[in-house]
């Protein structure tokens, strides 16, 4: 009896309600937003952050893809096609001649870079890719290159002691860190 | 002929003004708004145009100006191009009997004016109510001249539930007018002065005993159902975006949809006029008599009433975006239920109790 009279003056002096409003009144009067002003301010990104795809390149300015297709199979949503491709005159060696990216798809998961064996593929911290024309995230190989370049202005070192006409993976060497599995 | 040239002059002044002071309340309306809300749901609100966001309702209105005007395909283009008229008008005309301030006079060329209030008929409140209802026809041809079923839903909703909520408000306001023996506003204010003991919404000895004569329980009543009345959260049925995209107004864009829009904001301001005339005293202040006039500045204190005024109605106007930021939108059963059969039995409830207590215990 006790209870639901207190439910019954609850519900007449609009408890719940002057409760909620206290809530709310609360947050006004101590305003601290949580939001950013986002084009004026930018939070800052988490080291493992997996932006935009790009393609990398040895110090020498050589292209580290090898077209091996690694990423083209690794990738969940078929976001990469790559047509390799024999060098000219080494036919130990190949490389990715034509190289796509159709980023309309692209989760960013991470597996790609994750599967490539010579670290060719690298993850930029870039993210406001926002284009009027959806057919313009249909990357070739020279734009990911471009956004390789200028995400990586530090290049991996070419090993100088690769025999030109050996299909050489760089992984296993001491001077590099190890590839996380 | 001169009198009357200048009493129409003096009018057409008084309307210019009000009209000037409503637009420009219901732009602040509108950023205070979405200020308001997202500080209270720790957002900082808009903040892109000029500092601080405060030319937010500039850009909007320029915005809603230049955009086009379209009326959709199958739409009954006579009703279409009504519906917002006829909502807006009866939201703004209500103010015309609203007084604003001390019901005094002044002479100009050797003819009385009455400079806070437009026009003091003695049938005010009732005026208003008649076109308040009138605003509901907007709201529900706009839906059904839509050929839209959003539309056509918010307005079905709108209709029920405006008229559920009005019938509410009348009976609400009866209290009141039978303590105050006037329907007229500036009559029902002059009824409240000398202190807050003598609004209506409290009702001690000089005046009544507490119990029988508080209008208290008509004053919940009013601005719950003047919150629905006016289709805000949590009574917004009629234009429920998560449910009807934008409920009446839907196929509405440019300068019609702000129609509605300023239709919606004036009705909140003329509720809220209403609600600090009827229970909270309008323009009196609080205490008897005017600290200015106490002061020795006699001239000067319509400046305190008006503030007080005005300060009462903001009142108001927070408290709908307060609830607006705190409670979720009712559902539409329990919307018809808790107007039929909890406001209005309290309602009448309340005329019975004030008109035997005014009966027996008539106000001097």
């Amino acid at each position: 009896m006790s209870m639901k009279f207190k439910t019954w003056l609850k519900t007449i002096t609009f408890y719940e309600i002057l409760v909620g409003m206290m809530a709310t009144m609360r947050h006004l009067v101590n305003y601290k937003p949580i939001t950013l002003q986002y084009p004026h301010e930018k939070r800052t990104l988490p080291d493992s952050y997996r932006g935009m795809l790009a393609l990398l390149r040895y110090d020498d300015g050589t292209e580290k893809c090898v077209g091996c297709d690694l990423c083209e199979a690794a990738c969940p949503s078929r976001v990469i096609r790559v047509v390799s491709s024999e060098v000219p005159g080494e036919p130990t060696k190949r490389f990715a001649k034509e190289y796509y990216m159709d980023m309309t798809r692209c989760l960013f998961c991470g597996l790609c870079v994750d599967a490539c064996p010579v670290d060719a593929l690298g993850m930029t911290r870039e993210y406001e890719w926002a284009v009027y024309d959806k057919r313009d995230l249909h990357l070739n190989k020279q734009q990911l290159l471009a956004i390789g370049d200028r995400s990586y202005p530090v290049r991996e070192k070419r090993l100088e002691f690769q025999h030109p006409n050996v299909a050489f993976f760089n992984v296993a060497f001491k001077s590099l860190p190890p590839k996380e599995s | 002929m001169a009198e009357l040239a200048l009493r129409m002059a003096f009018s057409l002044t008084q309307i210019v003004v009000v009209m000037g002071v409503i637009m420009l309340t219901i732009m602040v309306l509108t950023l205070a708004e979405r200020k308001v809300l997202g500080w209270m749901q720790d957002r900082m609100g808009p903040m892109e145009v000029g500092p601080y966001g405060i030319l937010q309702p500039v850009a909007d209105g320029l915005k809603l100006f230049f955009k086009e005007d379209i009326v959709p395909a199958g739409a009954n283009k006579f009703l279409f191009t009504l519906a917002p008229i006829l909502a807006l008008v009866p939201a703004l005309i209500g103010f015309a009997v609203v007084p604003f301030g001390p019901d005094s006079t002044i002479e100009l060329f050797g003819v009385q004016f009455k400079p806070f209030i437009i026009s003091d008929i003695n049938i005010g409140i009732l005026y208003i109510l008649a076109f308040t209802s009138i605003g509901a026809y907007g709201i529900i041809l706009g839906g059904w001249a839509s050929n839209s079923k959003y539309s056509l839903l918010g307005g079905l909703r709108a209709a029920a539930q405006v008229i559920s909520y009005e019938l509410n408000v009348g009976l609400a306001i009866v209290g009141v007018l039978l303590l105050s023996g006037s329907l007229s506003l500036v009559k029902i204010t002059q009824a409240q002065a000398g202190g807050f003991w003598h609004w209506f919404i409290v009702g001690v000895p000089p005046d009544g005993w507490f119990p029988v004569h508080t209008q208290i329980f008509a004053f919940v009543v009013y601005v719950i159902s003047a919150v629905a009345e006016t289709n805000r959260v949590p009574f917004d049925l009629p234009e429920a975006e998560s449910e009807l995209v934008a409920g009446f107004f839907t196929e509405y864009s440019g300068m019609r949809f702000a129609f509605f829009f300023i239709a919606e904001y004036g009705n909140m301001i003329l509720v809220s006029c209403i609600a600090a005339a009827l229970f909270l005293g309008g323009w009196n202040a609080p205490y008897p008599g005017t600290a200015l006039a106490r002061m020795g500045f006699a001239q000067f204190a319509w400046i305190e009433n008006v503030v007080w005024f005005a300060a009462k109605v903001y009142f108001f106007l927070f408290l709908f975006f307060w609830l607006r930021a705190t409670l979720p939108r009712l559902r539409y059963d329990q919307l018809m239920r808790f107007g039929w059969k909890v406001m209005l039995p309290i309602a009448l409830g309340n005329i019975l109790v004030t008109a035997i207590a005014a009966y027996l215990f008539p106000r001097s």
